[in-house]
């Protein structure tokens, strides 16, 4: 294959010809000569930005509203003072830590003191946990007794460090599930706060970590297809995004134009964007296809952006396969980008005319509601928590195939307002739904709810 | 003769005072995966589960003009592509309704006459399961409450939406009757029973909940100006 008829992949080979010109084209593709050369990425990209400080809750007035802002304050009132921890695994990196890292400092503020902890461990320990992790999620595994005692030894060293001295615990995920074991006396709530899709787990790790779970007062999943059959009630809790952080932010119409410039994209012209990780389960291959089958029709450029393929053996033969599926088509162009380029992905995801997540397997597909929230038109999969995200044909578009996916793809571009209705419904769903002040109110909601069916034994 | 001029209307006896109600959204222990187990799933599940998806659905979903009334009527349509049986149960009005047994009762006899014509679809299976839920309610103030029309019609344009729909939708199952708190209001203490009367005839099914404050908003609007 020539350098110039190569996909654009910084860091390999990306596009350096300025963009062209030409006028959309909704009936026949345009084809443009850009001269590919190798070139890396931005050296603004090379190393991650300083993150700003955490948002206060007043910033978010704008966006959901002062009435909504009156209600978490209404909600927090009657707890104020009573505290909550938070336990989980990592500090940093991960969707749980991220949310942490928002959550905690909101909740502090309404005089909720809310406290992070995180549990340690050897590599050994996390090696297990990360294999409790693939089982639960259907993975074969074989569990032994140095496994078993491996995790109970960390957590019994994480539990005789910890104090739980607060009204409410939450225990993030399976890893410091035995925490509960500091449960003395009905002090505080103790919650479990599950992340991972439980509804086909291992049989024989399901039933070494149940007896744990059947200990806490209540229990909350991403989604009821991800819940199982507990003793205790269970709650739903959407993952949330922030409309503030860099990823979600709004930007200005010059943002936007300089980072497709960038990255060569030309934006005079429909462009279909997916946002993922190099990986099969992501199928960015299918993307491919879909685009390629929609190009029959419809003028548009395939944008696929996302990371994993530079630490990650498996990703990098992903993003192979991507490139050798892509060919010598010029409008397919590849980002392989680090994990701190949260700014431009948003950036692509606001200059998408159409965004596309087709994935094979999902939990809760956190770019399915990036993409909602920035009010475009969304074409994803009907798997895993992404029914509970779009409602077909009111807030998105769900597919099951390739071919589906490549007729959604003609749809909406062809049909503008169509997608515009579509999209601006997808917005006014995540605003609903899935925000972190949303995930803020249900967790007082949860404390309150609490408090008072304590209350009721205590009368009872 | 020329009609009579229409009197101002009267101050407000008593204040209104604008609540609100959250929901917390608990995940139920029964699911259906075909047309059978929905109707006894319907029959048998506690009464927060029917309101969850029919009353707290439509709250959720309030954005939505056309297109979503309920979710038994989506997932009819969307899992067991039974448009008929959809149309059906999505013309159910929640306003209709005084107690959630009442409600409970229409969709169980509306899935039973359709299995009755269509034996077949009974016990063919969706192509996702029913998830029963059930919707844990606090309800909460809001630094709204009016002492005068003008007032009023300030908290209507001000409050959230899920102060209207709580206020104007919900307000049938604690009243227990065919009316709603804002219509009550206006007809008990300030005596615009016309008024409230055509407040109570809005549409909620056209109507995303914001064109629904708007048009409550101006009927007001219309009648104290």
């Amino acid at each position: 294959m020539s350098s110039e008829q190569q996909p654009h992949v910084p860091g390999s080979s990306l596009a350096s010809a300025p963009p062209s010109k030409e006028e959309p084209n909704a009936a026949a593709p345009v084809r443009r000569d850009r001269r590919a050369s190798d070139r890396t990425l931005p050296a603004s990209l090379l190393t991650p930005p300083v993150p700003p400080p955490p948002p206060h809750l007043d910033d978010y007035r704008s966006i959901v509203g002062q009435s909504q802002i009156d209600t978490l304050r209404f909600l927090a009132r009657e707890l104020k003072g009573k505290a909550i921890k938070m336990v989980n695994s990592t500090a940093v990196g991960g969707g749980v830590a991220e949310m942490l890292n928002r959550m905690v400092p909101l909740l502090s503020e309404m005089e909720v003191p809310t406290h992070w902890d995180v549990i340690t461990g050897g590599n050994d320990f996390f090696e297990v946990t990360k294999a409790f992790h693939n089982a639960l999620h259907g993975s074969a595994y074989e569990l032994t007794r140095s496994a078993e005692d491996i995790f109970l030894m960390y957590n019994e060293q994480n539990r005789h460090r910890m104090r739980f001295e607060e009204e409410m615990v939450v225990i993030h995920d399976p890893q410091p599930l035995p925490l509960i074991r500091s449960r003395q006396d009905a002090r505080g709530h103790w919650v479990w706060r599950c992340h991972i899709d439980l509804s086909n787990p291992d049989a024989r790790v399901w039933a070494f970590l149940k007896p744990f779970i059947e200990q806490y007062d209540a229990a909350i999943f991403s989604a009821q297809s991800f819940a199982r059959q507990l003793a205790a009630p269970q709650y739903l809790f959407y993952p949330c995004i922030d409309p503030l952080s860099e990823k979600n932010k709004e930007l200005s119409e010059e943002q936007i134009q300089k980072v497709c410039e960038e990255f060569g994209i030309d934006r005079s012209r429909p462009i279909v964007t997916q946002v993922s990780r190099f990986d099969r389960l992501k199928d960015p291959v299918g993307v491919v296809h879909a685009y390629k089958l929609a190009r029959k029709y419809v003028d548009c450029q395939l944008v696929l952006a996302g990371g994993g393929a530079t630490d990650d053996p498996e990703g990098a033969a992903v993003l192979q396969d991507v490139k050798e599926a892509a060919g010598d088509d010029p409008d397919i162009i590849i980002l392989n980008l680090p994990p701190w380029c949260a700014f431009e992905i948003n950036a692509l995801q606001r200059a998408s005319t159409v965004i596309v997540q087709k994935s094979l397997k999902e939990g809760f597909g956190l770019t399915v509601t990036e993409a909602l929230w920035k009010g475009k038109p969304t074409i994803a999969s009907a798997v895993g928590g992404i029914p509970n995200q779009i409602i077909h044909n009111l807030t998105g578009v769900l597919v099951h195939s390739v071919e589906g996916c490549a007729f959604q793809i003609r749809y909406l571009l062809t049909h503008p307002e169509l997608a515009r209705t579509i999209g601006i419904n997808g917005r006014e769903q995540a605003k609903e739904n899935f925000l972190i002040t949303a995930n803020v109110k249900r967790w007082l909601l949860l404390f309150r709810i609490l408090d008072q069916a304590k209350a009721r034994r205590r009368t009872a | 003769m020329s009609a009579s001029p229409k009197p101002p209307p009267r101050n407000p006896n008593k204040p209104f005072y604008f609540n609100t109600s959250e929901h917390l959204l608990r995940i139920g222990r029964q699911k259906a995966c075909t047309l059978d187990e929905l109707v006894r799933g319907v029959e048998t599940c506690p009464d927060d589960a029917i309101f969850q998806h029919t009353f707290r659905t439509l709250q959720e979903h309030h954005f939505i003009k056309q297109g979503f009334s309920n979710d038994f009527a989506s997932w009819t349509l969307s899992a067991l592509n039974e448009p008929m049986l959809a149309e059906q149960l999505a013309s159910v009005d929640v306003r209709e309704f005084t107690a959630i047994e009442g409600l409970r009762r229409r969709m169980v006899e509306m899935i039973g006459d359709f299995l009755h014509g269509n034996p077949k679809s009974a016990s063919r299976s969706g192509s996702e399961p029913f998830y029963f839920s059930a919707s844990e309610l606090v309800v909460l103030p809001t630094n709204f409450s009016a002492g005068t029309l003008r007032g009023f019609l300030d908290g209507i344009n001000q409050v959230s939406v899920h102060s209207i729909h709580h206020h104007f939708i919900e307000a049938r199952l604690r009243l227990r009757r065919m009316s709603n708190d804002f219509s009550t209001w206006l007809e008990e203490e300030a005596g615009l029973k016309e008024v409230g009367e055509a407040i109570e005839r809005i549409d909620i099914y056209t109507n995303t909940l914001e064109g629904v404050r708007l048009q409550i908003a101006r009927i007001i609007s219309e009648a104290i100006n």
